[in-house]
């Protein structure tokens, strides 16, 4: 299944369904407002109740379009994914969101965010056939890039734009 | 007069040594990020945003337009150089530009290039100028009926023209938006709707954390994930760097409807840049004596493109400085920038700070040519820029937009609000979803609630004047006819009548 396929229509529009019928009926269970005897029709759930409804019936329309397209013999499904790497794509999702919502706050901002550019350069520009020496040279520099990266940034925020760093 | 005495004002103003200054480094920035695939203008107008907070009004708005004209302008030469449009607003170019570079004229599909962006934004100046101040009185008279309809109307026109096959998924991202803004504190009774119990959610979700999130973090991981692209190698030794005179007035026409056409699909509420590069596109082709060179290498087509995406700056800005209601997504990031620097757009903007339209009329005008001057004599340059690696830039890029978003409040939250909409925003892109109606749904989203609310406390309830009033029923009537003609059935049913009426027609003549 490719991200952009009449199966991931399908799975989506169920999502939107249950995330639509989510918000109608926590704008239908809303306070009211009542003891503040507000105008009824300005109660704060009603802009919720439209826009949930609104949802269910695109992602029903989304439900219905996919199927007929997932009959069609022009489906795209199983089409393979052209676009790149799915290794490097989790590799830079997970890693940043670990930079991002683990080592930030957890570490010294510009000690976190100098690991942080130097693996991923390191990473993503390793030569499995390289030397042991140009592997070491290699290190060194994404080592060196981080360290100068992460001060340029904490300083520009620290010092420049009066920023208390997490 | 008026005008003419503000905009010499404006200049007065802008022509001096700091101005100046901040004109050079952020269009030059704007043309680095717009060069680099993967870097958007939205993207780069949200990560400035947060390093201006410091700067006063005038210097922190002219930096992010600098950089807003230098990024939708910048995406031409990686359109040209590697066949991948730096920002999408320039997929139409990389049809003409790739193929002249392959055929050793990357220097002169730049050149080309060059002008058409600067004469577009140019067109697009003027009709700033003209339109601007007369859209501001007539908005005058709108009222929670009207608003409530232009919000609507937004979404449904940016999901309808952004949707590309399938407007649904464009409304379904506006619908997205729309329910993103209805977390936090609502506009009327200050009651908090869905925050889950999370204090931090109660004044909202920001908009430059999600901005920087949908557009920057996704792209980082949109760069990662794609394979490297292979830049064409050096321009011909004979190629030109310069535009010649006799080619622009060749396709003057080309040109003057190449800019307004983009200047209109500016002023469309969250439709942006890439819509008015196919527009104009598609327009020069319909006319052109030399159609059948248009996707092999034509000049024409080249100019077109150009023209047309770089007049949607100054067009998308009409709206998003008369109405707050951006004509693009980069045009909300400003939007949200006007605000944290103390400027109030919308309708009361031509009665509160009137000289502020002609300033940013000024602002257009340097970074335009800035643009000029740059690309065509830093043509080389631009060619090593494309050069910097993904893995020393990719790093630096999300490094900024975690600490972009926490300097504006300075709460870790909303580093996690842009890490989500980041991952989100990623997981939608590749499914489909088009971004601008769903940034157009955060900013219109309060607009919408209050203006429908604030409508029926003064209708008693009642739904008639949202239908009856003028200006109401103009947008309802171009909001029915807007999904009416989304909905293939309908366009199919209407292309039959149109075919059998014109057959009719023709059989009528030749049998009279």
């Amino acid at each position: 299944m490719t991200l952009d396929s009449a199966k991931a229509d399908q799975w989506t529009s169920v999502i939107l369904f249950a995330l639509g019928a989510a918000m109608l009926v926590g704008g239908y269970t809303m306070d009211r407002l009542e003891i503040r005897q507000i105008h009824p029709a300005s109660i704060p759930g009603l802009v919720p109740i439209i826009l949930g409804a609104a949802m269910m019936l695109c992602s029903g329309l989304l439900f219905w379009s996919a199927r007929q397209r997932a009959g069609d013999a022009r489906s795209t499904d199983g089409a393979p994914v052209v676009e790149g790497s799915v290794k490097n794509l989790a590799f830079a999702a997970g890693y940043s969101v670990l930079y991002a919502i683990g080592l930030v706050g957890w570490l010294p901002f510009w000690l976190a965010t100098a690991i942080y550019i130097s693996v991923f350069y390191v990473h993503f520009s390793w030569q499995a056939d390289a030397t042991n020496r140009s592997r070491l040279l290699h290190a060194g520099l994404g080592l060196a890039f981080g360290i100068v990266g992460a001060f340029a940034i904490a300083t520009l925020f620290e010092h420049g734009f009066l920023v208390r760093l997490p | 007069m008026d005008a003419l005495a503000s905009l010499s004002l404006a200049f007065q103003q802008f022509a001096t040594g700091e101005m100046l200054f901040h004109v050079v480094w952020a269009t030059l920035l704007g043309i680095f990020v717009g060069s680099l695939p993967g870097l958007t203008a939205t993207m780069g107008v949200a990560l400035l945003t947060t390093l201006t907070y410091t700067l006063d009004r005038d210097a922190a708005i002219l930096v992010l337009i600098c950089m807003y004209v230098g990024a939708i302008y910048g995406g031409s030469r990686s359109a040209i150089l590697l066949n991948i449009p730096g920002t999408p607003a320039s997929a139409a170019t990389s049809l003409d530009g790739y193929p002249l570079a392959r055929s050793g004229r990357a220097g002169y599909a730049m050149a080309l290039a060059t002008a058409g962006s600067a004469i577009g934004t140019m067109v697009g100046i003027l009709l700033l100028v003209l339109l601007a101040p007369p859209l501001a009185e007539a908005a005058l008279r709108f009222g929670s009926f009207e608003f409530f309809w232009l919000a609507v109307f937004g979404i449904i026109i940016s999901g309808q023209l952004t949707g590309g096959i399938s407007p649904l998924k464009g409304y379904i991202a506006g619908l997205l938006g729309l329910m993103v803004a209805m977390v936090g504190s609502e506009g009327i009774h200050a009651h908090i709707r869905f925050n889950f119990g999370i204090q931090e959610l109660n004044g909202g979700i920001g908009l430059i954390p999600a901005m920087v999130g949908a557009f920057g973090f996704a792209e980082v991981l949109t760069v990662m994930w794609r394979r490297k692209a292979k830049v064409v190698d050096k321009p011909a030794e004979r190629d030109r760097i310069m535009p010649k005179l006799v080619d622009l007035w060749r396709y003057k026409f080309t040109i003057g409807r190449s800019g307004v056409i983009g200047t209109m699909v500016g002023i469309i509420p969250g439709v942006g840049e890439d819509i008015g590069a196919w527009a104009s596109y598609a327009a020069a082709r319909r006319t052109s004596k030399e159609r059948d060179q248009f996707g092999k290498g034509s000049l024409e087509g080249l100019t077109a493109a150009e023209t047309g995406n770089s007049a949607v700056v100054p067009g998308a800005l009409i709206p998003a400085l008369t109405l707050a209601v951006p004509g693009s997504a980069p045009a909300a990031v400003l939007i949200a920038a006007l605000f944290i620097h103390g400027v109030r757009p919308g309708p009361m903007i031509m009665i509160e700070q009137p000289e502020f339209v002609y300033s940013v009329a000024v602002m257009l005008v340097f970074a335009t040519i800035a643009i000029a001057v740059f690309g065509l004599f830093l043509t080389r340059f631009f060619v090593l820029v494309l050069k910097v690696p993904r893995e020393i830039l990719m790093p630096l890029v999300f490094t900024l937009c975690v600490i972009g978003p926490y300097a504006l409040t300075q709460r870790t939250f909303e580093i996690w609000v842009m890490v989500g909409f980041g991952l989100v925003g990623f997981l939608l892109r590749q499914m489909n979803y088009p971004m601008a109606p769903l940034v157009l749904g955060i900013i219109l989203g309060a607009l919408l609630d209050k203006s429908l609310r604030r409508g029926l406390t003064l209708s008693d309830g009642d739904l008639t004047p949202f239908f009856t009033r003028p200006i109401s029923a103009t947008f309802v009537i171009i909001i029915a006819l807007s999904i009416a003609l989304g909905i293939p059935a309908v366009r199919r049913a209407i292309s039959r009548a149109l075919d059998s009426l014109l057959r009719r027609q023709k059989e009528g003549m030749t049998d009279g």
